[in-house]
C-alpha cells in the first residue's frame, strides 16, 4: 500500500512540475490591459491626490471636458514635458478643459509626487493611483501618456503630448491640436500618436 | 526512514525535471551576426536602415531578438544585465540579437558608455529620426512607445514575441527557447 502511495506521489509531483514548465511557454503578447477605444466612454473614478483628499473625475473635469496625463517624477521624458504640461493646464482651465495628472508608478509615493510637483511647479491636480488600477482601466503604458475626454466623458483622443521631448524640436502639436477642434466642436482628426516614453511601473 | 526515502526520491525527480526543462541545447558552431558594428561601436541608423535590419533573410533561419532602449530609461539600463547574458548564452545556440537605442544622436556617447560599461557584445545601433511615430508602428502597431520594449521576430519576419517594459529573463528565455525549437 505504502509503495502505492509513494508511486503516486511521485506521479502527481511529476504533473505539477510539468504543468508548471508547460503554461510559462507560449506567452508571446504583453499582460497590459487594452486601452479603450476612441469613442469610449468613461466611467467616473476616484483617486486621492498626494495629500490623501479624494477627488472624482467628474468633480475634477471642466465644463468642456477633462486632459488627463498619466505622469512621473523621475522619468526623463515626462520630467521634459512638466513646462509643457503647466502651460497646457492654464491655457485650457480658462477654456473649460481641465488637465488632471495621474502618478501610477509603484516606485514613485505619494510624498514624492507632492514635492516634485512643487519644486516643478505643476499646479493641476495630480492624483496617486496606487495599484495602477486606473493605469489599467485606461491601458495606459507609460510616461508622458494623455487622454482628452470631451464633456460627456467620452475618449476622444489617446497618445502623446506632442511629437519632440526637445521643445525645439516640435513640429506636430498633437494634443493642443485635438483640444482647439473639440474646443471648436470639430471632428478630431488626429486622435492619437506615440511617442517613447518611460514604463509605468506596475505592481506585479 | 521509509517515508523520508520516499520524500527524497520525490525531490529528486522534481529537481531533474526543472533541471531538465533549464538545460539547452547544444550550439551550432557558426556565430552570423546581424551588421558589422563592433562591440561598444554603436550606427546611427534612419528608419529605412532599421526596416532593412529588421527584414528577414530567406538564407537566415536563426530568430531575432531586438531591444529598444535608451540611456535615460531606468527600467531599460536595470535589464540591460540579463541581455546581455541572454546574448551571451543564446548567441552561439542560434539567436541573433539586435539593440537599438533610441537615444537622441547628440546623446549617443552616452549609449556607448553604457553599452561599454555592460561590456555589450551585440550589435548596437541608434535610430534617428525627426519623428519618432512613423518608426514605432512600423516595428509594431501593438506599440506606443513605452520603453523598454523587446521582440522576437521568428525566421519569416514575423513578431513572434512581444514584451513591454522590464523584461522577465525566465519568459524571454522561454520565449527564445521556443523559437529555436529547443522546447516544445
Amino acid at each position: 500500500m505504502k509503495k502505492y502511495f509513494t508511486v503516486f506521489l511521485i506521479v502527481a509531483s511529476l504533473l505539477v512540475v510539468a504543468l508548471a514548465a508547460i503554461s510559462s511557454i507560449g506567452r508571446t503578447v504583453s499582460d497590459l490591459p487594452a486601452p479603450p477605444a476612441i469613442g469610449t466612454v468613461i466611467d467616473d473614478f476616484k483617486l486621492p491626490d498626494a495629500d490623501g483628499k479624494e477627488h472624482s473625475l467628474k468633480a475634477l473635469a471642466g465644463a468642456k471636458g477633462a486632459v488627463i496625463l498619466f505622469i512621473a517624477t523621475k522619468c526623463p521624458v515626462s520630467n521634459a514635458y512638466n513646462d509643457r504640461m503647466e502651460k497646457l493646464a492654464e491655457d485650457y482651465q480658462a477654456k473649460g478643459v481641465n488637465v488632471v495628472g495621474i502618478n501610477s508608478n509603484m516606485t514613485e509615493p505619494a510624498a514624492e509626487v507632492k514635492s516634485h510637483a512643487a519644486e516643478k511647479g505643476l499646479k493641476f491636480t495630480i492624483l496617486k493611483d496606487e495599484g495602477n488600477k486606473i493605469a489599467d482601466r485606461f491601458g495606459a503604458t507609460h510616461t508622458p501618456e494623455a487622454y482628452v475626454l470631451d464633456a460627456n466623458m467620452k475618449l476622444v483622443y489617446h497618445g502623446r503630448i506632442d511629437n519632440s521631448q526637445r521643445p525645439e524640436g516640435i513640429t506636430s502639436n498633437d494634443l493642443r491640436d485635438a483640444l482647439n477642434e473639440l474646443l471648436a466642436g470639430k471632428a478630431i482628426s488626429k486622435t492619437g500618436g506615440a511617442a517613447f516614453g518611460c514604463s509605468i511601473k506596475r505592481v506585479s | 526512514m521509509k517515508k523520508r526515502l520516499s520524500l527524497s526520491i520525490i525531490l529528486a525527480v522534481a529537481l531533474g525535471v526543472i533541471a531538465a526543462q533549464s538545460q539547452t541545447p547544444k550550439a551550432p558552431s557558426s556565430v552570423p551576426t546581424v551588421n558589422s558594428a563592433a562591440a561598444a561601436e554603436i550606427r546611427v541608423i534612419d528608419l529605412d536602415g532599421l526596416k532593412k535590419l529588421l527584414q528577414r533573410d530567406a538564407n537566415e533561419p536563426r530568430p531575432l531578438l531586438v531591444n529598444f532602449w535608451a540611456s535615460w530609461c531606468d527600467g531599460c539600463r536595470e535589464e540591460f544585465p540579463d541581455l546581455v547574458k541572454i546574448d551571451q548564452d543564446y548567441r552561439a545556440r542560434g539567436l541573433n540579437f539586435l539593440s537599438v537605442t533610441v537615444d537622441e544622436l547628440e546623446d549617443k556617447a552616452q549609449a556607448a558608455s553604457f553599452i561599454e560599461e555592460m561590456k555589450a557584445k551585440m550589435p548596437v545601433v541608434l535610430l534617428n529620426v525627426a519623428d519618432k511615430e512613423p518608426a514605432i508602428h512600423a516595428i509594431d502597431m501593438n506599440w506606443d512607445g513605452a520603453l523598454p520594449a523587446t521582440f522576437i521576430y521568428d525566421k519569416n519576419g514575423t513578431v513572434s514575441y512581444r514584451h513591454f517594459g522590464k523584461i522577465s529573463p525566465a519568459e524571454l528565455r522561454t520565449a527564445i527557447d521556443k523559437q529555436l525549437g529547443t522546447k516544445q
